[in-house]
């Protein structure tokens, strides 16, 4: 098939499903709605495949061509906006007011918005993984979401999610960038609050969607200023008439980095608010306080948008915008600083969570926070360490939302680790898979995290040298590494070890789930296990990777990738994860008094409550930003109440006033109107007269 | 008689028959009698109409009363048939009982209370019965009781 018609069936497949269970799902299909998008999205899936060999093939012959930047495949499809000098400056700035230095942008700028997709390393990745990675959901969902009453919206919205997603790592501009970017977030709000009788889930869909909304707005101011300061918006290069207007990411730009000159503090700030977006998204702090809320949502949709894809869009932008990151050491370094914090805080919150969800959610900040910090190292290590993290945490944080959610399915919707125990004679087969998705996220040889997760240390090691900043964010990413491999096997040993307890909700009835939902764990577990050490060994992933245009960029690039493995680092990374794993062990395991004295402890110094509390940063976000902005509202709606209805409202009281004082006159007496028209008459009269007489 | 003497006299017939209806109108309750007393204020206004048209020497007063007389022909046949309306609704010709199409919340006018009836039950004399009984007596009674 061509490549073309790959690119655009990929995102088209889950439209169409969509829109089938949108018009029929109600009323025909009813318990067969997950018909068409399973088979969309595993269609979707086989030709995205097919997509990435072809590219695979196509960027090995540019490669050896070298007469490009990467390889990249452009697909026009039509322009959706389109206006002539939009941005006319008055002269052709000169960078820093140096005359030899290329002028940043055209003095006649066009805003020209195509629909265009495009196919590279970096999107094929992606749609590899989006489209795997929700096809087994949804077979995984037909099991979990069987007898619920929004069976059909469930995968109405979750096809739409795909095709927003799809589209989102597809288009070449940043403003469809941005459009997909809202759509995916509306996807989330429609799906956290997809039990929207519940307060909780409504509340928490709210939240996520406000949360975003700053966070975009940052995007979008970022976006504002690339255009400013570059005069368009696509990433790739235009030629119209003749002409070419060299794209942002474009194949020009990235062959003379002097085209790239602009000033450093513009540099800066585009890197922050693409930064802010991405941090939004990503649930970075400060803005990560939706994603554990987010939770609320049916758990195959906690495992697909809120683990696996949507949050990873962030890390997506970053590593698409590396050349503009790349000209600000500053913002990168900003970066790694929020991301590494970020692993870190969410990592000390998940040690006290008792909710197994919530301790998967704040697994997943801290996750992206280590991508994030892998991201900011700068250099093309640390950023292919940061993808290369993102496409194996996909899988076994799938897979730990998935057996969560099957435990979850038995539990009778309990999730709270405290009422149940000793699960692993009753659900087997999420107990294992369970134990090959801990192992993974806890950084284990030879689980998909652990080659991951060591190469990220090894890129932020290297940074380590020359940098305080960087040596200080190595040993907390290794602290949080130690964490991660706690907290993980605490839940793990909670759920399924010690004496079997099921909670009452269960009923008598607690058993495995069915196997649509096993099947797509054992799938899981099985790459849980594989990817990692097959693309660590073939070193595939990073040759591949780096053949998109935007990292084979010359000062992103480098000198390549080092290929040796970091035996310190990896032994390094496996005691501590060992050493987590064995502290889990021997609270958590058998007899739980020390735990007890520990917390006690832990109590007294008022640290548990912190970590319990989640260092209460929504609290401080309720009375600083929440109580004000509420009184604010409060205002406004007194305005809108009282003053201006009020004007509003004194448009119908004149009449009815006037109206009321003239009732009295109806009195329904016949003589008395025919009365009142004669004495009008006569006053008429008279009148007519005095004035004639006058 | 000079032709403004003849206008004079035709024009208080006129005033005086116009005023007699407006009167009437304004103080009848009865419906027919105030229906009769709008017809009579029509008349007066013919008549004006007349001796004016004939006093400027002009058709057009001739014209137009014929034109009312046809109207109120019309009217007449409408008011009738309006009134036999109302009476098969109500059972009355008073039109203060129409009073009830007022605004709402508007005080109900009450000129007077009426005196409770209290008449003695007639007495009729009780004679045998004489000759045959007269046919279809019950429908007739029947029939009496709606006239």
């Amino acid at each position: 098939m061509k490549l073309e018609t790959l690119m655009v069936l990929i995102p088209a497949l889950p439209l169409i499903a969509c829109l089938t269970t949108a018009c029929l799902g109600k009323k025909v299909l009813r318990e067969k709605s997950h018909v068409p998008v399973v088979l969309a999205l595993g269609t979707a899936f086989v030709l995205s495949l097919l997509l990435l060999f072809q590219v695979n093939t196509e960027s090995q012959k540019a490669a050896e061509a070298g007469k490009t930047i990467g390889y990249e495949k452009i697909h026009d499809i039509w322009t959706w906006a389109r206006v002539d000098k939009a941005l006319v400056q008055e002269e052709a700035q000169k960078v820093d007011g140096r005359a030899d230095v290329a002028p940043k942008a055209p003095a006649v700028s066009n805003f020209d918005i195509r629909i265009t997709l495009r196919a590279d390393p970096l999107t094929s990745i992606m749609l590899v993984m989006v489209t795997f990675i929700s096809t087994l959901v949804v077979i995984y969902a037909a099991g979990y979401m069987h007898g619920d009453p929004g069976y059909w919206r469930f995968f109405t919205y979750v096809a739409l999610f795909v095709f927003s997603m799809t589209m989102l790592v597809s288009v070449s501009n940043f403003v469809l960038l941005y459009c997909f970017w809202e759509a995916v977030g509306v996807c989330s709000y429609l799906l956290v609050g997809f039990w929207f009788e519940k307060p909780e889930a409504v509340a928490a869909g709210k939240k996520a969607f406000m949360v975003n909304r700053v966070g975009d707005f940052g995007f979008a101011l970022g976006v504002f200023l690339i255009w400013t300061t570059f005069g368009t918006l696509n990433f790739h290069d235009v030629t119209t008439d003749g002409v070419t207007v060299p794209g942002v990411l474009g194949q020009m730009r990235l062959a003379d980095p002097k085209l790239y000159a602009i000033g450093s503090t513009t540099a800066l700030l585009i890197g922050l608010g693409l930064m802010t977006g991405a941090c939004g998204k990503s649930a970075q702090f400060p803005l990560h306080v939706w994603l554990p809320d987010a939770m609320e949502g049916p758990t195959p949709v906690s495992a697909l948008i809120h683990a696996a894809t949507m949050v990873t869009a962030g890390v997506y932008l970053v590593t698409r915008c590396s050349p503009l990151f790349s000209l600000s050491p500053t913002a990168q370094t900003i970066v790694a600083v929020i991301g590494g914090f970020t692993a870190l805080l969410a990592g000390l919150i998940a040690l006290t969570q008792t909710d197994l969800k919530r301790v998967l959610a704040y697994s997943t900040v801290s996750q992206l926070g280590y991508m994030f910090l892998s991201l900011g190292t700068g250099s093309l290590a640390g950023i292919v360490a940061g993808m290369f993290h993102l496409f194996t945490h996909a899988f076994f944080k799938a897979l730990l939302f998935l057996g969560a959610g099957s435990v979850m399915h038995a539990m009778g919707h309990v999730i709270d680790m405290r009422r149940f125990s000793g699960l692993r004679n009753v659900m087997p087969w999420t107990f294992r898979t369970f134990w090959i998705g801990s192992l993974a996220l806890a950084g284990i040889v030879p689980f998909a995290g652990f080659w991951s997760k060591d190469a990220i240390l090894a890129a932020v090691h290297e940074r380590a040298h020359d940098s305080t900043i960087f040596t200080l964010l190595y040993w907390s990413a290794v602290l949080t590494a130690f964490m991660t491999a706690f907290y993980t096997f605490r839940a793990l040993f909670m759920t399924f070890y010690g004496p079997t307890k099921v909670p009452s909700e269960a009923g008598e009835h607690a058993h495995e789930s069915p196997s649509s939902m096993t099947v797509p764990l054992m799938i899981l577990a099985v790459c849980a296990f594989g990817v990692g050490w097959y693309f660590e060994h073939t070193h595939g992933f990073a040759e591949f990777l780096v053949r998109t245009p935007s990292l084979a960029f010359a000062p992103v690039h480098g000198h390549g990738l080092p290929h040796e493995f970091h035996m310190s680092i990896a032994v390094v990374s496996t005691l501590v994860a060992l050493a987590g794993v064995g502290l889990a062990a021997f609270l958590y395991l058998g007899h739980r008094k020390e735990v007890t004295v520990l917390t006690g402890i832990m109590q007294s110094a008022k640290l548990y409550q912190l970590s319990y509390g989640k260092f209460f940063i929504d609290q401080i976000y309720a009375l600083f930003v929440v109580g004000p902005l509420w009184l604010l509202a409060l205002v406004c709606y007194a305005i809108d109440r009282y003053i201006i209805d009020g004007i509003v409202n004194l448009g119908g009281i004149v009449p009815r006033a006037v109206g009321s004082m003239l009732r009295a006159l109806q009195a329904g007496m016949i003589q008395f109107y025919a009365l009142a028209m004669v004495l009008g008459v006569l006053v008429l009269m008279g009148a007519l007269l005095l004035w004639q007489i006058g | 008689m000079g032709e403004i003497q003849l206008l004079y006299n035709y024009l208080v017939v006129g005033a005086l028959l116009f005023g007699i209806g407006l009167v009437g109108f304004l103080t009848r309750r009865n419906m027919i009698v105030m229906f009769l007393a709008a017809e009579m204020m029509l008349q007066g206004v013919s008549l004006s109409l007349v001796a004016w048209g004939r006093f400027h020497d002009d058709w057009g007063g001739q014209v137009l009363v014929i034109l009312i007389l046809t109207v109120a022909a019309c009217e007449a046949g409408l008011a009738l048939a309006l009134i036999l309306l109302l009476f098969q609704r109500s059972g009355k010709l008073d039109i203060a009982f129409w009073q009830t199409i007022r605004e709402d919340n508007q005080p109900k006018f009450i000129d007077q209370e009426l005196p409770d009836e209290t008449r003695d039950k007639p007495h009729w004399p009780q004679l045998t019965p004489a000759g045959i009984e007269p046919p279809g007596k019950g429908q007739e009674l029947d029939h009496r009781i709606h006239v």
